[in-house]
């Protein structure tokens, strides 16, 4: 999650309330706040749902609410400026989408310019899926000429990109610069490159890869100019999330026409959303008794505007809120205004009686079977490797579910039997005094169907067949199946031929035991002799 | 081998006879040759040998004239009365008195004339005479300082004399009784024939007309270290996990390791493209798998079906739904389990694995276990969520529990549990939350589901006070063999 750094000086301005208040108050408002508390700044996170508050400006406007300094909606006065930006049907099938705005009389401290600078990275990763969806250029407008174009252009157009001095190709960026490394695979497969010009043909921005040099922003630049472009209407809540974040610094926002073929639009669009929610509802769902107008009061506390009217509210959504897909996300902001320490945690009425799953209950009981025998239960990994599970086991590779991306070597499989498990286990272990009996009951994976096997082994100088063959024939009886068992000898390669036995039921194989092959041992690295058994005892 | 009379005077020190004399009289040995005997053994650990000196202290005869008579100066000082002049004493007897009467300070001497001062009170000489007088005693009986003066006066003689005092040892017991089944033999194992009609004494049978002795063993020494068989602790904890949700009235469930995305995802109102179904953090499969009619769900991502809401928009891929998966929380099972049983009231939980796509190291694992469970019925809100999680930690053992705003994909609301532990503070412990109508609704689930997971390992960090994960998955058999089966949970 983005780690929003809070100065206490500047949150202090910004709110108008005390650090102490700020800080006792930030984390039932839903903040993850860092263990590590410097003197002059905390670093706060926030859930991914609330990229508002990815800046200390939008947090303040939150807090402010939340402590009741001032509720309600924030009215952002938008003028409608002069400014044009075409875009050029020439990008529509590479990014089509761009929203932009102006932001004029700013004045850039250090902290002003890293916050500015957080929240655009933070965007891209909250809500711009790595610039794949959102990306956001922001730029000094007095180093350009309007109108400004959105276009499509040849790879072999060249500017000079952000933090380089010599003039580059935009297909050369994409090699060298190392944004462009990183977000060059956007815009794999497409013939020509998204680039925002201003009148001059001089270039702002090569979204969703970098900004040009020429419209740096430094602590000496007052008017900017912001570019949001992607492949979701997304856009425009980043959009609306970085002017507003602006306008709380003191920015004035001014409007963009946007010309399209397909219809002209004036950006950035501010006016918030309207909802309707009935108070029931809200209780119903919380379980609190809010009457309409506490209701509205909760909401106006979260900057919502809010309007009680009868037993229902006139819900007015920020802009800048990203996360309003329906009516109950309006009714958690009301609890959290009411506070989830105010709640009174109540146990539900309802009656029912529990019940364990039977493949558990048998679980227990193969454990029960096992410990009484003196072994030691394993829970080892599901995942595992070919080489282990069955170049060591001397088994074919077969009936094993694969995963596409493994992490590492060792866990490319989810095991389709766990006696290799437990001689990995042995071979952790070889120096602790022998003998060592180890079981393991659990889950294996067998054409994409989960299993539930044993296994058992004991390694000692005097493990031998008969040893194996009274612990096989004790869990038999006692689960219950050894009538139904048939022992045949098995032709199983992890077994010494001619002291290795397979368990039937009718003629399906449920398991085998007995002498583990030496040429096993000695790839688990295992000095002693080694007797096992496993069984499969059920299914999901 | 000890000498016969050894044999005989360690048999007497084991049957705890302490003294020379009366175990010279109880053998018939003289009492010079018993106190060698027990030497010898003393030498050989059998025995302990205490000596003592002690000092006897007897009258001589003028002391015992004196005791019956009393003391020159006490028989002067009656004679002078109220004061008698140097002159009129004659007998010389009483002369004797006369250094002693002044030294004690009973009387003066004052122009020739004796004159008794003070109240002569009997003195710790005179106590010491009078105890003497009816025979010798030794010295710890008496007053020191009396018996000093009287010594000082040859009135009492001194003699010493020594003491002996005899003790077992262990090493003495155990070869009394060796010595006592002398004549019978040592074994170690009792036989069944012994057991049923053997005459036993002791730990010495009558056996078919011979004698056996059970060899007694040093019962101090410890013998080699065994280990029951035993569940793993982690299971353990598992298991009390279980016991607290099934005796709250909840259903195990359990599902497929292996499910689709469709389950795993989407069933969730999962956005097809949210950050955590990327390559980088789920184990994909190459396969895919056959999903249920998907109509509503797809419906509801592209526009919020017909519950009011907004939907993700964009177009939902049936593809992606069909690409399978190792289930990345057990909520995969959970879900299924509710479109399956849409009627109120469910109690379900399940405590299974689930699959990370994560590199190990201490705190990480690709697979742990994960406890979810949920209550669906008619007018459960969000506050009996709370009422269910303050109940669930408080049964785990964590007293103290607190709940903070969360965000999870499929609840709203949502929040963080946090509980109280000594020396960390408040611990973020699992999440919870109402399943959204976005996620119900396209299953006919029509009342509210509360919903709460945690993962089963983090518990484990902190109850069994691991520091790495990675020893409950790659357990250490000393760790196991030495972790008990009360290991407090």
């Amino acid at each position: 999650m983005p780690v929003v750094r809070l100065y206490y000086e500047d949150m202090e301005r910004l709110i108008g309330a005390s650090r102490d208040t700020i800080m006792s108050r930030l984390a039932m408002m839903g903040a993850d706040i860092g263990k590590r508390a410097e003197e002059e700044y905390v670093d706060v996170e926030f859930f991914p749902d609330r990229p508002d508050l990815y800046s200390p400006e939008g947090v303040a406007r939150a807090m402010q609410g939340f402590l009741g300094l001032r509720t309600g909606l924030v009215n952002y006065d938008v003028e409608e400026g002069p400014i044009v930006l075409e875009v050029d049907d020439s990008v529509k099938s590479v990014r089509p989408i761009i929203g932009c705005s102006v932001v004029r009389g700013l004045e850039f401290s250090d902290e002003a310019i890293e916050s500015i600078m957080g929240l655009q990275e933070d965007l891209h990763w909250g809500l711009g899926r790595n610039r794949r969806k959102v990306a956001i250029g922001v730029h000094d407008i007095s180093r350009v000429v309007p109108p400004f174009r959105y276009l499509g252009a040849d790879p072999a157009r060249e500017f000079v990109p952000l933090d380089f001095s010599e003039k580059m190709s935009m297909h050369e960026i994409l090699q060298k610069h190392p944004k462009g490394r990183d977000y060059g695979h956007i815009l794999d497969g497409c013939e020509r490159y998204p680039l925002i010009v201003d009148a001059n043909d001089d270039v702002l921005s090569f979204p969703p890869v970098i900004n040009g040099e020429l419209t740096r922003v430094t602590d000496e630049s007052h008017d900017l100019f912001i570019d949001v472009t992607g492949t979701d209407p997304v856009v425009f809540k980043a959009l609306n999330i970085v002017v507003t974040s602006l306008a709380e610094r003191g920015g004035r926002i001014e409007s963009v026409l946007v010309r399209r073929s397909e219809g002209d639009f004036r950006s950035p669009d501010l006016r918030p959303a309207p909802w309707t929610v009935a108070s029931s509802e809200a209780n119903k769902l919380i379980g609190f008794e809010l009457k309409a107008p506490e209701l509205a009061d909760c909401l106006e506390r979260m900057r919502f505007g809010a309007k009680a009217e009868g037993e229902s509210v006139q819900v007015q959504v920020p802009a800048y809120r990203a996360d309003i897909m329906h009516s109950w996300d309006i009714f958690e902001d009301a609890a959290k205004a009411f506070g989830y320490d105010r709640l009174v945690a109540e146990i539900p009425k309802t009656v029912t009686v529990g019940q364990a799953h039977p493949s558990e209950v048998r679980k227990a009981e193969v454990r029960e079977i096992m410990a009484g025998l003196g072994y030691l239960e394993a829970m080892p990994f599901t995942l595992t490797n070919e080489t282990v599970h069955f170049d060591w086991m001397r088994r074919p590779r077969e009936g094993a579910t694969r995963v596409m991306h493994p992490i590492s070597e060792l866990h490319t499989i989810l095991r389709t039997s766990l006696l290799s498990s437990v001689l990995e286990i042995f071979s952790l272990n070889q120096h602790h005094p022998l003998p060592q009996r180890i079981f393991a009951a659990g889950d294996v994976v067998v054409g994409r169907k989960t299993n539930m096997h044993l296994a058992a082994a004991s390694i000692h100088s005097g493990a031998n067949f008969s040893e194996i063959r009274s612990v096989a024939d004790a869990v038999l009886r006692e689960m219950g199946l050894e009538k139904q068992t048939k022992i045949v000898p098995s032709e199983d390669g992890a077994l010494l031929p001619g002291r290795g036995a397979d368990i039937l039921v009718e003629d399906e194989n449920i398991g085998l035991f007995g002498e583990i092959h030496p040429l096993v041992l000695r790839s688990f690295g295992l000095e002693q002799p080694v007797v096992a058994l496993e069984l499969k005892w059920g299914e999901l | 081998m000890l000498s016969e009379s050894d044999a005989k005077v360690l048999k007497a020190i084991s049957e705890g006879q302490t003294d020379p004399q009366t175990i010279a009289e109880q053998l018939g040995m003289k009492v010079e040759a018993v106190r060698a005997s027990a030497d010898a053994l003393e030498e050989r650990g059998l025995s302990k040998v205490n000596k003592t000196v002690n000092e006897i202290f007897t009258l001589t005869d003028e002391g015992r004239l004196y005791a019956r008579e009393g003391l020159p100066e006490r028989r002067l000082l009656q004679a002078i009365g109220s004061g008698k002049s140097m002159a009129e004493l004659k007998d010389p007897a009483l002369k004797i008195g006369l250094g002693w009467l002044r030294k004690k300070g009973w009387a003066v001497i004052q122009a020739g004339e004796i004159k008794p001062i003070g109240t002569a009170a009997r003195g710790l000489d005179e106590e010491v005479l009078e105890d003497l007088l009816s025979g010798p005693k030794s010295g710890t009986m008496l007053d020191g300082n009396g018996l000093a003066a009287l010594k000082g006066r040859s009135l009492v003689a001194s003699s010493k004399t020594k003491a002996w005092k005899y003790e077992i040892t262990p090493e003495g017991s155990r070869a009394a009784s060796d010595q006592k089944a002398k004549g019978a033999e040592s074994i170690a194992a009792i036989t069944t024939g012994m057991i049923k009609t053997g005459d036993w004494e002791g730990g010495r049978v009558n056996y078919g007309g011979r004698l056996y002795q059970a060899r007694p063993y040093d019962v101090t020494l410890a013998a080699d270290r065994i280990f029951p068989g035993k569940k793993h602790p982690y299971q353990r904890l598992i298991d009390f996990m279980r016991e607290i949700m099934l005796e709250m009235g909840f259903t195990e469930i359990k599902g497929q390791i292996v499910q689709s995305s469709f389950w795993n995802f989407d069933a969730l109102f999962q956005p097809q493209d949210h950050p955590a179904r990327e390559m980088q953090d789920t184990f994909y499969l190459e396969s895919r798998a056959e999903i249920p009619d998907f109509t509503k769900v797809k419906e509801m991502h592209e526009r919020g079906g017909t519950v009011g809401s907004t939907g993700w928009g964009g177009a939902w891929s049936p593809e992606i739904a069909r690409q399978e998966v190792l289930r990345t929380h057990t909520t995969a099972v959970t879900i299924k389990y509710l479109a399956d049983h849409p009627e109120p009231p469910v109690k379900a939980f399940g405590i299974d694995r689930v699959y990370r796509r994560e590199a190990i190291d201490a705190t990480h694992t690709p697979e742990f276990e994960q406890l979810e469970g949920v209550v669906m019925d008619r007018d459960v809100s969000f506050r009996h969520l709370l009422g269910v999680l303050a109940e669930f930690y408080s049964k785990m053992g964590f007293e103290e529990v607190r709940f903070r705003p969360g965000y999870f994909p499929y609840t709203e609301p949502s929040v963080e549990p946090e509980v109280f532990i000594d020396g960390l503070g408040w611990v973020e412990l699992g999440g919870a939350g109402v399943f959204r109508r976005e996620v119900t609704a396209p299953f006919g689930i029509e009342h509210p589901v509360l919903a709460w997971g945690l993962g089963v390992s983090r518990v484990a960090m902190l109850k069994l006070g691991l520091k790495d994960l990675r020893l409950l998955y790659q357990s250490d058999v000393e760790w196991l063999r030495n972790t008990p089966v009360t290991v407090k949970l």
